[in-house]
């Protein structure tokens, strides 16, 4: 009767037998190239090749476990690994970042430049500065230099300007101490006016130089 | 002696019947599939992977192999929360 009843014990505990073992020498390069696929963030960004890919080990080992069937254990091992390759260069192109979207804007009233040009004005230095011991506090925060033009003259000429006048703030801003990992910069030309230009007061109000702090 | 027997006979079916012995390789396949659909998460793609293979290997007529993939694919299916 005990022999009888560990008998059938034994069979029941068949159904909660263990999964095919993966960890065989054979199958060192696919369990490699899964990795390095997963690592680049496959099952995230490419969850179906993947999927394949492990899927693909499992039977692999299942069939090399089981013996006796040596081309399809090659062609389930090459499966995998083909999947993993792919999965891997589909999640490098998948999972590039979101854009940064932006937070908030620091208006930098009163930072000016030269009539068609880059250079600042003595006036902007102390603003500047302002805006130095801003980004100093707030050491957490990414900024984008942005400026604009008024409408005045060509779009493209504008767009030039605004370029250069981005670039000029952050260039102060790194030279003052900011990293310049933290900053970007970048020129908006007449695209986004906020101003009235049929007075001089709304041209100068388009005219501007802001941080655009990033998330 | 005969409620022994009776109460071992249960206990004996009830774990084949607990781990869904006694349920198709089909069925399971079925549910997995029902359960999962317009998720395409990585467990759900991998459930979905593997309950293939069971019935693959069922249709090869290796009923333990079926039974170990349909197993995993379940697993894969839990983690997989549901249906997205």
């Amino acid at each position: 009767m005990k022999r009888l009843m560990i008998l059938a014990a034994s069979l029941s505990l068949v159904a909660c037998s263990t999964h095919s073992n993966i960890d065989i020498d054979e199958l060192a390069e696919a369990r490699a190239a899964i990795a390095a696929s997963k690592a680049a963030g496959a099952e995230r960004c490419a969850p179906k090749l993947q999927a394949q890919a492990v899927a693909s080990l499992y039977w692999a080992a299942h069939e090399i476990q089981e013996g006796g069937h040596p081309e399809e254990e090659a062609e389930l091992t090459a499966r995998a690994i083909s999947k993993a390759n792919a999965a891997r260069t589909q999640a490098k192109k998948n999972c590039s970042p979101a854009p940064k979207k932006v937070v908030e804007i620091i208006k930098l009233s009163g930072v000016n430049f030269a009539n068609n040009s880059a250079e600042l004005t003595p006036a902007s230095i102390a603003i500047l500065d302002g805006a130095v011991a801003t980004l100093k506090r707030r050491s957490e925060i990414q900024v984008e230099v942005a400026a604009h033009t008024s409408s005045r003259g060509a779009a493209a000429y504008n767009l030039a300007l605004s370029k250069s006048r981005a670039a000029a703030v952050k260039d102060y801003l790194v030279s003052h101490g900011i990293d310049a990992n933290r900053l970007t910069s970048k020129g908006y030309g007449e695209t986004q006016l906020i101003a009235d230009e049929s007075t001089r007061a709304g041209e100068a109000k388009n005219r501007r130089v802001e941080l655009r702090v990033m998330n | 002696m005969r409620i022994t027997l009776l109460l071992f006979t249960l206990f004996a079916f009830s774990l084949p019947a607990h781990a869904g012995m006694f349920s198709t390789i089909d069925d399971r396949a079925n549910q997995i599939s029902a359960q999962l659909q317009g998720n395409h998460t990585y467990h759900a793609e991998l459930a979905r992977q593997l309950a293939n293979v069971a019935l693959e290997e069922k249709s090869q007529h290796d009923t333990p192999a079926a039974m170990e993939f349909i197993r995993m694919a379940e697993d894969h299916a839990a983690q997989a929360g549901g249906a997205h």
